[in-house]
C-alpha cells in the first residue's frame, strides 16, 4: 500500500568545511556553497512533504559543539510564529522552510570563537534522529492503528567533515540502535573524502552511499537516491556502494587501524598488542603477547592491501593463529557492546 | 480472505487501482488538462493522487531541463519492478504528464513549471488561496467547530439515505444534495415522489468516508459538466481547497464565478463553511483538506463515548453476536442494514449476524465482501489482536449465503415450441447448437430454449426453411 513515510535529516553544519566546499580549489573544481546547498535542500525537504500529505519530517543540524532539531512536522504550528500568509506557496512548505533557516541563523550567529575549534557533533545529532524515530514509532503501535504504525523511517546524513576517529565507538552504537529500530541510514558525502564509518553505516542498514562527484547537480542527487522510501527501492533502484571501507577504529588511540588486535573475551579492537584489555579487564597470557609483537610488522603498516589480524588468544591456553581477511570485504565487526 | 493487511511490499504496485478522480481525468482532453495543469495548487494535488512509482518518476525528470533519453531512465528499473514501471508511464501518458514518446521521457512543460512552482514556491498564481483579512465581526471557526460542522453535514446525507424508506424522517439535506443523490443513482424516486435508497447506495454506505466523499464530487462534476460550468474551474477549485489549511479564512474575491457558484454547493455537503451565504470570506472543513490525502476526512463520530472511536466500535463473536460500541445513529442505522439488533444501551447496541438479516442485505445489493470489509475497517482495537481479525466461521458463513442466493440465475431467451415434425425439431435444435446458443432442451417435447442473442439467426434459420419447403 502507499505508506507515509519518516524522514529525518541530519545536516552537518561545520563552518569549516563549508568554508572549504565553498572556495574554488585544484580539488575542487565544483565549489558548493552553504547558501545553494541549503536552497537545494529545502527543495528536496518540500520534495519529500509534497509526495504525500501524512509525509513526516524531522530536521537535525550538527554544529560544533552542539546538535540542534531545526524543524519538525509534528510540533508545528507552536503559537505560529510564521503568521504571514501567501496566497503563492503552500502553507506547510513555507513554515517548513522559514523555520529551517531560522533555527540554522539563530544557531550559527550564537558560536563564538572558542566554538568554531570544537569538532561537530554529528553523534550527537544522528542519537537525537535516532531517539525522535523511537519516539514517534512507538506512540504510533501503541494506538495501534495501522495507518501510522508504518512508517518506513529513514535518516539521511549530509556530510562535509571529515570522520573523527574518536567517534567510532558512538557512531557504531547508533548503527546498532538503528538496525534494531529497522531505520535506513543514507548518507550523502557532500564534500571531503570518503568517510569509513558513514560507510558502514550505510552498508549495515541497507542504505545507499553516495560521494557527490558533481556538487552543483545535488538536488538531482538528492531526489534520485534518496528520495524514495524503501518500498519504491525494489521497483526502482538507488546507488550503492561497490567497495566499503570495513575498517574500525582502535579503542586505545581511537585510531583508524588497518591491523588490529582484538581481545577474544569482548572483541575490543587495539591497535597493539595489549597485557590486560582495558575494556574487560582480561589478562592475556605475555606468551602471546611476545608472539604477537613478532609478528607486527616492523615500521608502520605497508599500504598495500589493509588487513586485519584477528588475534584471538585465549587467557590460558594456547594462542590460535590469527586470520589474514581482506579489508575490503569482511573484518571483525567490533563495538556490540 | 484473510482480513488483515500483511506484508504491504509484496503486493506490486499494478494491484493497486489508481484514485478515482484519476479516472476521470484520463477522460478529459489534452486541452483541458493543460488547462488545469497552469495552476501549481492543481499539479500538486494531482501529483499526490498518483502512486507511489508515478511520484518518483516525476520527481525524478522534474528538474532536467532536456529530456532523458528512455534507455536511461529503464536502466534503473529493477527485474519486478518493469510491469510496474510501464504501467505507470501509460498511466501518466493517458493523463498528458508525460508525452507518450519510444525515445524520450519528458515531462509536459506545463505539468513541469506549475510543479516547479508548487514546490520552490513564489509566482504570481495565487493558487494556494488568497488569505482572508480578519474581520472583526466574525471571527473564524476554532477547528471544532468546523469539524462538528462538517460531520453534521455529512452524517446528515448519509443518515437521510440509510433511514430512507424506514418510515423515520431525518433531517432532509438541502434540495441540490437530494439532486446529486439521485442523478447519481445513489437513490432513486419511487412511486409518489418518495426518494428511496438503491442497491448502489447501500453499496455506498459500506465504503469509508473518503471514497465516499469522491465519489460524490465526481457525480458532482458530471453534473458541472451538463451545467455548462467550466469544468476545469471547478476542478482546480477542489484541488485548491485539499491544499489550504484547516481553520484558516479565505477571501472570495479572486474566485470565478463559477468558483463562487461552487461555493453554495459546497457549503451544502460540508467542504466549506461560510458565515451567512453572502459573506466575502470561507473556511473549508477537514473533509475539503484530507481530500488528497488518507488521513481521516471526518473526526471521531459524534458521540459521547469518546477515546477509540475513529479506531473502530465493533467486536464481533464467533457465535455470529455482534457488539457495537457506538451511540452513533448512522452507524447503528448502517449496521441495521446487515445486523439483527437485538438491544441497545447507551453506548453499545448488540446484535447478531443472521440468515435472515444478511440475506436481507444481500437483496438490498449489498455483496459479500463489503459486509466483511466493513466489518474488518471499523472492528474494535480489541479485535485487532485477533488473527485473523474477523471469526473464520463468520467471515465463511456470509459468504455461504452469499452464494445460496446465487444458486438461482436467470437468463433471458426464447423458447421455440410446436415443431411440425421431429425432424424438423432436430435440424433447427442442430443448427442452434453449432451456434452455442442452446440452454436447455427437450427432445421428448419438441422445444427447446435459446438465449437472447441467438434468436435473430435462429428465427432467420426457421423462415428459411419454411420458405424453401413452400
Amino acid at each position: 500500500m502507499d505508506r507515509a513515510s519518516h524522514l529525518s535529516v541530519v545536516v552537518d553544519l561545520s563552518p569549516n568545511h563549508w568554508y572549504l566546499s565553498s572556495t574554488r580549489t585544484q580539488q575542487n573544481a565544483r565549489p558548493l556553497s552553504l547558501k545553494s546547498f541549503l536552497s537545494q535542500l529545502l527543495v528536496f525537504l518540500n520534495s519529500h512533504i509534497a509526495c504525500k500529505d501524512e509525509n513526516t519530517l524531522a530536521v537535525f543540524g550538527a554544529l560544533p559543539g552542539r546538535s540542534v532539531m531545526l524543524h519538525s512536522s509534528t510540533n508545528e504550528s507552536s503559537g505560529n510564529p510564521f503568521e504571514m500568509a501567501d496566497a503563492d506557496t503552500y502553507r506547510p512548505f513555507k513554515i517548513l522552510d522559514a523555520e529551517v533557516m531560522q533555527t540554522i541563523a539563530r544557531h550559527v550567529e550564537t558560536l563564538g570563537p572558542s566554538d568554531i575549534k570544537k569538532p561537530v557533533e554529528l553523534v550527537g545529532a544522528l542519537s537525537k534522529s535516532l531517539c525522535y524515530i523511537n519516539r514517534i514509532t512507538t506512540a504510533s503501535s501503541t494506538q495501534s492503528n495501522e495507518q501510522t504504525a508504518a512508517l518506513d523511517p529513514r535518516i539521511l546524513i549530509l556530510s562535509v567533515s571529515p570522520d573523527q576517529s574518536s567517534s567510532y565507538i558512538p557512531i557504531m552504537n547508533s548503527i546498532f540502535a538503528a538496525q534494531k529500530l529497522k531505520v535506513t541510514i543514507d548518507i550523502c558525502k557532500v564534500y571531503g573524502s570518503e568517510s569509513v564509518f558513514l560507510q558502514q553505516a550505510a552498508h549495515l542498514t541497507g542504505g545507499s552511499y553516495l560521494h557527490l562527484e558533481r556538487a552543483d547537480a545535488l538536488l538531482q542527487y538528492l531526489t534520485m537516491s534518496f528520495l524514495p522510501p524503501p518500498s519504491i527501492r525494489q521497483l526502482l533502484s538507488v546507488p550503492t556502494q561497490d567497495k566499503i571501507d570495513f575498517r574500525a577504529a582502535c579503542f586505545c588511540h581511537k585510531r583508524i587501524v588497518d591491523i588490529g588486535f582484538v581481545c577474544s573475551v569482548c572483541l575490543s579492537i587495539f591497535c597493539q598488542p595489549v597485557p590486560v584489555c582495558s575494556t574487560c579487564r582480561t589478562k592475556f597470557p605475555i606468551k602471546t603477547l611476545q608472539r604477537l609483537n613478532a609478528a607486527r610488522p616492523t615500521v608502520a603498516t605497508p599500504a598495500t592491501t589493509p588487513t586485519v589480524q584477528t588475534a584471538l588468544s585465549l587467557p590460558s591456553s594456547n594462542s590460535i593463529k590469527g586470520t589474514n581477511v581482506n579489508g575490503s570485504q569482511s573484518t571483525v565487526q567490533n563495538g556490540s557492546r | 480472505m484473510p482480513s488483515v493487511e500483511h506484508n504491504p511490499d509484496s503486493v506490486t504496485q499494478s494491484e493497486w487501482s489508481p484514485h478515482i478522480l484519476l479516472t476521470f481525468l484520463q477522460s478529459q482532453s489534452q486541452n483541458a488538462l493543460t488547462r488545469l495543469y497552469q495552476r501549481p495548487s492543481s499539479c500538486l494535488s494531482i501529483f499526490r493522487l498518483l502512486r507511489p512509482l508515478e511520484r518518483q518518476l516525476i520527481m525524478n525528470i522534474l528538474w532536467l531541463e532536456s529530456a532523458t533519453p528512455l534507455s536511461t531512465m529503464s536502466a534503473w528499473v529493477t527485474q519486478e519492478g518493469k510491469k510496474p514501471y510501464s504501467d505507470s508511464l501509460s498511466t501518466l501518458a493517458r493523463l498528458h504528464i508525460i508525452p507518450n514518446s519510444t525515445t524520450k521521457l519528458a515531462l509536459n512543460a506545463t505539468f513541469r513549471a506549475s510543479l516547479r512552482q508548487a514546490i520552490t514556491g513564489g509566482g504570481t498564481t495565487g493558487s494556494f488561496g488568497v488569505p482572508a483579512e480578519p474581520d472583526p465581526q466574525h471571527s473564524p471557526p476554532d477547528i471544532a467547530t468546523l469539524d462538528a460542522y462538517a460531520l453534521e453535514r455529512w452524517e446528515t446525507i448519509l443518515h437521510y439515505m440509510v433511514s430512507s424508506g424506514t418510515g423515520q424522517h431525518p433531517t432532509k439535506p438541502s434540495q441540490e444534495v437530494l439532486f446529486l443523490l439521485q442523478r447519481s443513482g445513489l437513490m432513486t424516486r419511487v412511486h409518489g415522489g418518495v426518494l428511496q435508497i438503491t442497491s448502489s447506495g447501500f453499496q455506498f454506505l459500506l465504503h469509508d468516508p473518503h471514497a465516499q466523499l469522491w465519489e460524490l464530487l465526481l457525480q458532482f462534476l458530471h453534473m458541472a459538466e451538463e451545467r455548462q460550468m467550466d469544468l476545469v474551474e471547478v476542478l482546480s477549485f477542489l484541488l485548491m481547497l485539499s491544499t489550504m489549511e484547516l481553520g484558516r479564512e479565505y477571501s472570495t474575491e479572486n474566485l470565478s464565478p463559477t468558483q463562487s457558484a461552487m461555493l453554495a454547493d459546497l457549503r451544502n455537503y460540508g467542504l466549506v463553511w461560510q458565515h451567512s451565504t453572502s459573506a466575502r470570506q470561507f473556511c473549508p472543513s477537514r473533509l475539503a483538506t484530507t481530500l488528497t490525502s488518507s488521513s481521516p476526512p471526518l473526526p471521531t463520530s459524534r458521540s459521547t463515548g469518546g477515546g477509540s472511536h475513529d479506531q473502530g466500535f465493533i467486536v464481533l463473536e464467533t457465535n455470529y453476536r455482534l457488539y457495537a460500541y457506538t451511540d452513533n445513529p448512522l452507524q447503528i442505522a448502517v449496521l441495521n442494514l446487515f445486523v439483527n439488533l437485538k438491544s441497545r444501551f447507551p453506548n453499545l447496541v448488540v446484535g447478531a449476524i443472521t440468515r435472515e438479516s444478511v440475506k436481507k442485505a444481500l437483496a438490498n445489493g449489498i455483496t459479500a465482501d463489503q459486509i466483511i470489509s466493513y466489518l474488518t475497517t471499523h472492528a474494535h482495537p480489541q479485535m485487532r489482536k485477533n488473527k485473523p481479525l474477523l471469526p473464520v466461521t463468520v467471515q465463511d458463513q456470509i459468504r455461504l449465503w452469499e452464494l445460496e442466493k446465487n444458486r438461482l440465475k436467470s437468463q433471458e431467451g426464447y423458447l421455440y415450441t410446436a415443431f411440425a415434425s421431429q425432424a424438423d425439431y432436430e435440424y433447427v435444435l442442430n443448427y442452434a447448437k453449432q451456434l452455442d446458443v442452446v440452454l436447455w432442451d427437450n427432445p421428448t417435447k419438441r422445444c427447446f430454449f435459446g438465449s437472447l442473442d441467438g434468436h435473430a439467426n435462429i428465427r432467420g434459420f426457421i423462415e428459411r426453411r419454411s420458405a424453401g419447403i413452400a
